[in-house]
């Protein structure tokens, strides 16, 4: 194997395909490689931890075509580090020689035949808007879960009915539902649960396309951007009945600018350090937000809103809220509230596609 | 403006509160604590102290130098609330009270001397009041600054000596102008710093008296003693001391530990121990409005090496089930075969006791609210008593058998250890009397 390649370009795609490959080698250190492979002046490089897998072509000036799995962080550390312009790889019996002016590094790499296979494609392929996806992704997978004992949660649902596609998130506090309308991912009554993880590589791609082509099979999900694939296992498991947990009706309303209150909560919560609670004062003509550190300090500020419905104080998670309110399209957005006790539901208002449900922080 | 610091220290507590209830031991030697095996004194009646019985030393000692004594169980529970009763007394002349403990605190009365009289008339309406409400006594240091007030209350204190105790004056009050007075005659040692090793480097080079201290020539103490400690303790030799009385601050840890009669090799035996702890930890924390991140297991072997482990986590725990959920995890870490002498169960990065709602809150059913459990035993308890609900691994033969606030402040207790030794005496009744 031998090519030649721009550093900026090698290097862009060297750091994409990374992404995939995990450092977390203990059972098979071959992951922590990139797999190489040259042919008709395209240069494939692939990353997998056998979950997620990610595999992007840039093409190269080639000289003999071959292939070689390389340590992933290092190439790419080094090709980062080598001076502008054109990059040498070529393999010879040992070692992978990487070059650019008079530097040269020798890379000792992983056996070929140790690097997982990949299976081909499965299903048939359906197209939709990279932008659409883009912003329904940037909404919801905010809203999943982090936490590995609850797998079903660290997923993405994606479904579809009568009503439409939904792509719905849940970390067990808050919730996310946006609805794609007539996008045509799945037939009503499919639904697959899509690793978030997966979805934040693939959000990283969207900008650079306009169209995905999507291809759902019974374990896995692939996604082609161009010449960038990322496939994905799905996630096994019965997503939670999230409708349940949208409130029937809410006595409480709130109606306040989207940005002034992002402003102020970026502000308070300069102070919510370990209480990590902000308490909203509900009854007037402003909100009041407050937040007080035992032993620091403490913060308010007042926003201007509407609010119809009987006074309290509700307290949220500071982070929560402000990403409920980041999510949201519109200038100004509502808070539906039944009780401190009970979720709330934000929604910006004109928007009727997209909500966010937030349990309180009980004070 | 000159400042009035009273130093009030009650009478041999421990001991008075007990005769309270047990009249009948008025006039004997009474020691409270080190029944146990392993314990230490926590407190002698005077007339204990005849036979040189002192808190901190080990029962064994106490016991062959009065073997006559009554030797009590401790119960902390009653002391600290009639510690608190003392407390609320201290309220009512200012808010700047920081205590040092259960038996003696500090006031600052400088501000309200236009209200209550001068500091020797605040100091007698507290002892008044004290003896009338709570018919205990105490004595109070009056001075301008925290170092003499409580110099000053060991001069005002009972006086044991040969042949019985003479009562003290109450009420000893150093006035501005008098200090040098007080204090010269007083020994090198009686003041706070000076430990033995101090003491010892004094002495050689002629400092007796703190008259001496206030006289030695700088230089020298500097290179005695080394520069700092020179100008700290030069300062106080001449009376000077400008700490503030700070009142009581929140408290950044809680904790519950226990020393064993004999060490547990016992998995479950060593369980049951930090069910015990745990729960009498999260009740302590309840009480304070209060939730822990942090929570850390403690535990000493037989050969006296000490570990802890910690956890800490985003949601604050305030339930002994949830405690234990942490703690279960680290129990595995004990090296059991070394013997485990002591246990301890500490709760720390404290805050208010929020909580992060989750869905799983809305079902009633499936999820398990250990905070509705926890109130619940909260109010079982200040209706009819610690001991009337607790964790199942508290019950042993003498029914149930949860953490008193800090019961075992004062070393182990074999009576309520998970071994009982056989040489049960009377305070035996006594302790069943206290759970009454």
């Amino acid at each position: 194997m031998k090519f030649r390649c721009e550093r900026d370009i090698l290097a862009d795609a060297l750091v994409t395909a990374s992404r995939a490959a995990t450092s977390r080698t203990s059972t098979h250190p071959v992951l922590a490689g990139l797999r190489l492979d040259v042919s008709d002046d395209q240069l494939t490089l692939t990353g997998t931890d056998l979950e997620l897998t990610i595999r992007l072509s840039v093409e190269v000036g080639m000289d003999t075509e071959g292939s070689a799995v390389v340590p992933a962080r290092l190439v790419t550390d080094i090709v980062r580090a080598l001076p502008a312009g054109t990059v040498t790889v070529e393999t010879n019996s040992d070692d992978v020689i990487i070059s650019a002016g008079r530097a040269q590094f020798a890379v000792r790499p992983f056996a070929v035949d140790d690097y997982p296979a990949q299976a081909g494609p499965d299903g048939e392929p359906v197209s939709i808007d990279a932008a659409l996806l883009m912003s329904a992704l940037r909404q919801v997978v905010r809203a999943a879960s982090t936490d590995e004992a609850r797998p079903v949660l660290t997923g993405v649902l994606i479904s579809a009915d009568e009503e439409g596609l939904w792509v719905v998130a849940t970390d067990g506090y808050r919730l996310a539902v946006r609805n794609l309308g007539a996008a045509g991912l799945l037939t009503s009554g499919q639904s697959v649960l899509i690793p978030a993880r997966a979805l934040s590589e693939l959000q990283r791609l969207l900008p650079a396309a306009d169209h995905v082509s999507v291809r759902f099979g019974s374990r896995s999900a692939e996604f082609e951007l161009g010449t960038t694939y990322l496939s994905t296992r799905l996630i096994d498991g019965d997503f939670p009945n999230y409708r349940n947990l949208l409130p029937s009706s809410h006595p409480n309303t709130l109606t306040i600018g989207r940005e002034a209150l992002l402003e102020a909560l970026r502000r308070v919560r300069i102070l919510a350090q370990d209480s990590r609670v902000v308490r909203l004062s509900l009854g007037g003509e402003v909100v009041e937000l407050t937040v007080v550190a035992q032993d620091v300090g403490n913060a308010s500020e007042a926003v201007d809103a509407r609010y119809e419905g009987a006074e309290m104080v509700v307290g949220f998670n500071p982070d929560f809220l402000a990403a409920g309110a980041d999510a949201l399209d519109g200038d100004e957005l509502t808070v539906e509230l039944n009780d401190p006790g009970k979720p709330v539901v934000l929604r910006g208002v004109g928007d009727d596609d997209y909500l966010y449900l937030l349990m309180p922080v009980r004070v | 403006m000159v400042r009035s610091v009273l130093h009030v220290d009650m009478d041999a507590f421990y001991v008075s509160v007990e005769l309270l209830r047990r009249p009948e031991l008025r006039g004997r030697p009474v020691v409270v604590g080190g029944a146990g095996r392993r314990g230490v004194v926590a407190a002698a009646s005077y007339e204990a102290r005849r036979y040189g019985v002192y808190s901190a030393m080990p029962s064994a000692i106490a016991r062959r130098r009065c073997p006559h004594a009554v030797f009590l169980h401790g119960d902390h529970a009653l002391y600290s609330a009639t510690s608190t009763q003392v407390s609320e007394i201290f309220n009512r002349f200012t808010p700047l009270v920081e205590p040092l403990s259960l038996d003696e605190a500090f006031l600052d009365v400088t501000g309200v001397r236009h209200l209550f009289g001068d500091a020797r008339t605040i100091g007698e309406r507290i002892r008044s009041q004290i003896s009338d409400e709570l018919s205990l006594s105490c004595s109070v240091g009056a001075a301008p600054n925290k170092f003499l007030a409580k110099l000053a209350s060991v001069a005002a204190k009972p006086q044991v000596t040969a042949s019985g105790v003479r009562p003290g004056e109450g009420v000893v009050v150093i006035e501005p102008g008098e200090e040098q007075a007080f204090l010269h005659p007083l020994a090198v040692g009686r003041i706070w710093g000076v430990g033995p090793v101090t003491l010892e480097r004094l002495e050689a080079v002629g400092i007796h008296t703190v008259g001496d201290l206030a006289g030695a020539d700088g230089a020298l103490l500097a290179s005695v003693l080394g520069a700092r400690q020179a100008t700290h303790l030069a300062a106080l030799a001449v009376g000077h001391d400008d700490r503030p009385v700070e009142p009581e601050r929140a408290s950044r840890s809680i904790s519950h530990e226990s020393t064993f009669a004999h060490d547990l090799y016992d998995e479950e035996a060593i369980r049951q121990q930090i069910v015990r702890m745990a729960d009498g930890v999260a009740t302590r924390l309840r009480a304070g409005v209060l939730a822990a991140r942090t929570i850390t297991l403690k535990a000493r072997y037989g050969d006296f090496t000490t570990i802890t482990r910690s956890v800490t986590v985003a949601e604050p725990v305030s339930s002994a089930p949830d405690i234990m959920a942490l703690v279960a995890p680290l129990l595995g870490q004990l090296h059991r075969e070394r013997g485990v002498r002591l246990l301890g169960v500490v709760a720390s990065k404290l805050g208010p006791p929020h909580r992060q709602l989750s869905f799983d809150d809305l079902d009633e059913v499936r999820h398990r609210d250990t905070d509705r459990a926890a109130r619940a035993i909260d109010e079982v308890r200040s209706r009819f008593g610690t001991g009337a609900i607790g964790p199942a691994s508290t019950l042993d033969a003498g029914g149930l058998n949860p953490v008193r606030q800090s019961a075992d402040a004062w070393g182990p207790d074999d009576l309520r250890g998970p071994r009982r030794v056989e040489d049960r005496d009377e305070t035996c009744e006594t302790e069943r009397r206290a759970e009454e």
